[in-house]
């Protein structure tokens, strides 16, 4: 599904260079989980923004689901990411002025989804993440886990292919941390690809293969399953 | 999508109550200045065109000099309207006209009335004032006939039907009335309560050049033949017959205006005082200007405040979210608050008409804003105003790239910084361009105010003269004596404060004939007494040499007694001691009793000229009354019994003689006051953007502020250094505006012969004024960022 290969982005200001991905290669075959970890600055996050068709590489290529998109301009990226890339963040990144329900609704209004299509849609996916109870309610009334449950909920609403998840327990105690561990684990096994950044060794275990970084390259790869 | 769009904006409108109270608060007052002036504007550029015929109608002008002055007038004499329609073919209709504001009585109801119109038989049928009743072509067909207007109408007669009855104007002749008309709208130069047909007056029947009293209008057949026949005209004024006619030491010649230019572009006042393009573009100008500080606050606004917006963009970009999605969202956004602004401004506007009317001295209503016209316009303001204000905060937040703000948090680009600076910067010399310009306004009509005059226009009643009091003259000038706080009284034609009366004057002195044109006041003994004119040699007249004025025999032995001011004497080639005693000519002989002080007696845009006063109680039209001020009420009362003694006839009402004097500045003084009102408007505005704009900076610093108080900063530093920024920007635009108003104010008092001289302190006193409201908005910002607690802010990152 994903296979990148001599990747490379440097980041420049007026005095320093920094190499934030040193060619770097790997592949993602459809259904797994991947976990990447490493230290800080290793480019973790890079790595993770350009799978995620929000940046661009600097050189190397990108072949996603059989496409090169490693040049693709922004708005054939934005297409692209719209329909089969979902996203979960550390912070959750919710929009503050909006509901719970508007939040998960987001994805589908900017896919073109029709009205009484997108409320069946939502409710279904509050439902599964059991978050249904809290739908008008804003970001701030509810607790972390419920916070990041709803993200993930916004995150599979449009049945992306691929999910993105950047450290999902960074911000949660360690039982809201499985429960949101235990939903990304519930969506792979229904065949939908993960891929995770975390510092967490427990959460690692969860995933089938762990990619470790260092200043920009793969050191290892462990199989766990 | 609309309706996400719609509840993100509204919630965020919510939630940034000072942004949002900033916003709407500005777009409002911009939004309210437009409506205002517009109305204003509007109103001035529709003078006079509501005619049919307008654009076919001219007004004769004159033009005549003595050889050393041009005197110009929009007057003429009887003989103009005939004898050009005679001459010209290209003539249709003539209609002269001239007002009064005399007694009118119907039955026992007496008033004293104004805009008392005697017009041409052709009046009704060259302009469009709509008939409720008559036949427009014979309503003034015959003498003594009179047209009333509505209002009129229903003040004499109530609900009966006047026509065939009759009014008697100044207890002396009946006319009948033979037409209602409708009341002549505000935007007319020829406003009448009563149109009388001009046959009804004496001076009719004979057909002279000179005397011009009258207001001559003519309808042409075409608009485009006004300027062969104003070729025609002046080829037309230099015939010898003509000339000979009209004198040969005079030139005399006529030019014809566009009736709907005269308003705004003549310097002539006709019936009635006109208005001023040049005020018409300045009010324009500072209605934009206003608007734009207003739409400068929310771009400044909406781009400083993207900074709390990156979390919620980046997070809609990241699900798919376009570029052109987003800017339409913010652009709505912009639409929203501008539609609130609108809608508030449309409110507000009508609440203050009456007060702005009381100001501006308008009768503009409500209803003439909720017309298809304005309405449209007010939307495409409306549409113009979302699009000035937030298509740049759209483009900036639709541009942030979506890798900058994910993680690492979104900064303001420098380059946006330097936009609002230079925003800012417009503002502030928008503002101070218009607070120097107040200033110099208000300075030089307090100038205008308490200028020495030459005589004391304070504290002197001005009662009009009727038959009734001229018949009993000396008596009732002695009574009006016996009333305890009045110190004197005189008579005279008129008011010192604008002597219309022009005359000529001509003397054989040692150096020749001189032979000129001065202005004249008739007058009693008591006159410049009264009015505390300063003698500077000879002596005052004596009541005895009332007798001189002799008419038998012809006017074989008339003489005058005159009193010359500086100028006339000057004129003449004397000293004002070697005048006293030399007999000068105002058509008959007379002689100089003594010569007063130059004293103002036309509006400071014109220089002191020659003047002459001469005795002549037959003319006396007023009685001025100098009074101690003490116990007005009382003596008020005394004269209203004597009055009502000597004229029984006659209404008795009074005013003050400053009063006559303030209405000659009423465009000045109006323009200063709607100046003074909407550059306070203008500097409020730029600080409140400033505050809210310093609120968002200061928030965005408060960890450096955190971080400067944990390293010893003491609250004056971090004052300093937060305002130093806003302070210079201010000073700069101070610098900018201050050889903009400097020349622009130099322009304005040109026109004035008597002005202030602008100095150094008025400008310096306005940039430090401007300063210290800036430092005071942005300061209470930096103190209350300077004495936070840095644990807080350090902790929330």
């Amino acid at each position: 599904m994903i296979k990148i290969s001599d990747l490379q982005k440097v980041y420049r200001t007026e005095e320093v260079e920094t190499v934030a991905l040193n060619h770097l290669s790997f592949e993602v075959k459809e259904g797994e989980f991947v976990s990447v970890m490493g230290p800080s600055g290793c480019g973790k996050s890079t790595l993770l923004n350009i799978l995620g068709l929000l940046d661009d590489p600097d050189g190397g290529s990108f072949i996603f689901n059989g496409t090169e998109v490693a040049h693709f301009n922004e708005r054939k990226r934005a297409d692209l990411r719209k329909r089969n890339i979902g996203f979960v963040f550390q912070s959750f990144n919710l929009i503050d002025e909006l509901t719970v329900f508007e939040n998960v609704e987001l994805p589908l209004i900017y896919l073109g989804v029709k009205g009484p299509e997108r409320k069946q849609r939502v409710e279904t996916v509050l439902d599964k993440m059991q978050i249904m109870h809290r739908r008008n309610h804003y970001p701030q009334q509810l607790s972390g886990g419920q916070q990041q449950r709803v993200a993930v909920a916004r995150a599979v609403v449009n049945n992306p292919k691929l999910i993105l998840a950047d450290e999902p327990t960074g911000n949660l105690d360690s039982s809201n941390g499985n429960e949101v561990m235990q939903l990304l684990t519930d969506l792979n096994e229904q065949g939908t690809t993960i891929i995770m950044v975390t510092h967490s060794e427990h959460d690692s275990r969860y995933s089938h293969r762990i990619i470790r970084m260092l200043d920009g390259q793969t050191v290892t790869e462990n199989i766990l399953v | 999508m609309f309706k996400n769009y719609f509840k993100i904006a509204w919630r965020n409108l919510q939630k940034n109550k000072l942004y949002t109270f900033v916003n709407i608060t500005g777009l409002t007052v911009g939004i309210v200045s437009c409506i205002l002036i517009g109305l204003y504007v509007s109103e001035e550029l529709s003078y006079d065109k509501f005619h049919d015929k307008a654009d076919r109608i001219a007004r004769v002008t004159m033009q005549y000099t003595d050889g050393t002055t041009i005197n110009r007038a929009a007057l003429t004499g009887t003989k103009v309207g005939p004898q050009f329609r005679r001459t010209f073919p290209a003539i249709t209709a003539f209609a002269r006209t001239v007002q009064y504001s005399p007694v009118v009585s119907v039955g026992d109801k007496t008033f004293n009335e104004t805009h008392f119109l005697y017009a041409d038989s052709a009046f009704f049928s060259i302009f469009t004032f709509p008939l409720l009743k008559g036949n427009p072509a014979t309503v003034l067909a015959a003498p003594n006939q009179v047209v009333l207007t509505e209002t009129m109408a229903k003040k004499y007669f109530g609900e009966s039907d006047p026509i065939g009855k009759t009014l008697k104007v100044n207890n002396g002749k009946d006319y009948t009335i033979t037409g209602i008309a409708r009341d002549a709208p505000e935007n007319s130069q020829i406003r009448f309560n009563f149109v009388a047909s001009f046959s009804s007056m004496r001076v009719s029947r004979e057909e002279i050049w000179w005397t011009a009293n009258y207001v001559t209008y003519l309808l042409l057949p075409h608009p485009q033949d006004l300027t062969p026949l104003q070729r025609q005209i002046t080829a037309y004024m230099q015939t010898d017959p003509v000339r000979y006619e009209t004198g040969a030491g005079a030139k005399l010649t006529y030019f014809l205006e566009p009736l709907t230019w005269v308003h705004l572009h003549s310097t002539l006042d006709g019936l009635e005082p006109n208005g001023n393009i040049t005020y018409i573009y300045i009010l324009s100008a500072v209605a934009v200007l206003i608007l734009l500080i207003a739409c400068v606050n929310y771009t400044n606004l909406a781009t400083a405040q993207a900074q709390g917006r990156t979390g919620e963009i980046s997070i809609r970009k990241v699900l798919g979210a376009g570029k052109g999605q987003l800017f339409r969202q913010y652009l709505g956004e912009s639409l929203m608050l501008t539609v609130i602004a609108l809608l508030l401004a449309v409110f507000i506007s009508i609440q203050l008409l009456p007060l702005f009317n009381q100001i501006a001295n308008k009768s503009l209503s409500s209803a003439s804003l909720l017309q298809p016209l304005p309405i449209l316009s007010l939307l495409l303001l409306g549409l113009l105003v979302s699009l000035l204000a937030g298509a740049y905060p759209a483009l900036v937040l639709s541009n942030i790239r979506l890798m900058s703000i994910l993680r690492s948090g979104f900064r303001l680009s420098s380059s946006g910084g330097n936009l609002r600076k230079s925003l800012i910067v417009l503002q502030f010399v928008i503002s101070v361009f218009l607070m120097i310009s107040t200033m110099v306004i208000l300075q030089q009509l307090s100038f205008i105010q308490n200028k020495k005059l030459g005589y004391d226009k304070d504290h002197v009643l001005v009662l009009p003269a009727s038959e009734e009091i001229h018949e009993k003259y000396d008596a009732v000038k002695a009574a009006i004596r016996q009333v305890p706080q009045v110190i004197n009284t005189g008579g005279a034609s008129g008011t010192p404060t604008y002597v219309e009366w022009t005359d000529g004057l001509s003397a054989t002195t040692e150096t020749g004939q001189k032979n000129f044109t001065v202005k004249a006041i008739p007058c009693d003994a008591d006159f410049v007494k009264t009015l505390g004119m300063q003698i500077i040699a000879g002596s005052n007249f004596n009541a005895a040499d009332m007798h001189m004025l002799d008419t038998t025999d012809n006017n074989k032995n008339f003489r005058y007694t005159f009193i010359l001011n500086e100028s006339a004497v000057k004129a003449l080639g004397w000293t004002p001691q070697q005048a006293i005693g030399k007999t000068v000519e105002k058509y008959y002989p007379g002689i100089v009793r003594a010569v007063v002080k130059d004293f103002h007696f036309s509006s400071m845009h014109e220089a002191i000229g020659p003047l002459i006063l001469f005795q002549d109680t037959q003319w006396v039209s007023r009685m001025y009354i100098k009074v101690s001020g003490k116990d007005l009420p009382g003596t008020i009362a005394r004269l209203q019994s004597i009055w009502k003694e000597y004229a029984p006839h006659y209404p008795f009402e009074y005013h003050f003689l400053d009063e006559d004097y303030n209405t000659l500045y009423k465009t000045e003084t109006r323009t200063g006051e709607l100046f003074g009102v909407f550059s306070l408007t203008a500097i409020l505005l730029a600080c409140l953007g400033l505050f809210a704009l310093a609120a968002y900076t200061t928030a965005q610093r408060t960890k450096e502020i955190g971080i400067r108080k944990v390293l010893g900063a003491s609250l004056a530093s971090l004052v300093g250094m937060l305002s130093k920024d806003f302070l210079r920007l201010v000073a700069i635009a101070s610098l900018i505006a201050l050889p903009m108003s400097w020349w622009a104010m130099n322009r304005w008092l040109q026109g004035f012969v008597y002005h202030i001289t602008l100095s150094w302190w008025m400008f310096a006193t306005v940039i430090l004024l401007a300063l210290f409201i800036a430092l005071a908005t942005v300061s209470f910002q930096a103190i209350r960022a300077g004495l936070a607690n840095p644990v807080k802010s350090l902790r929330s990152e």
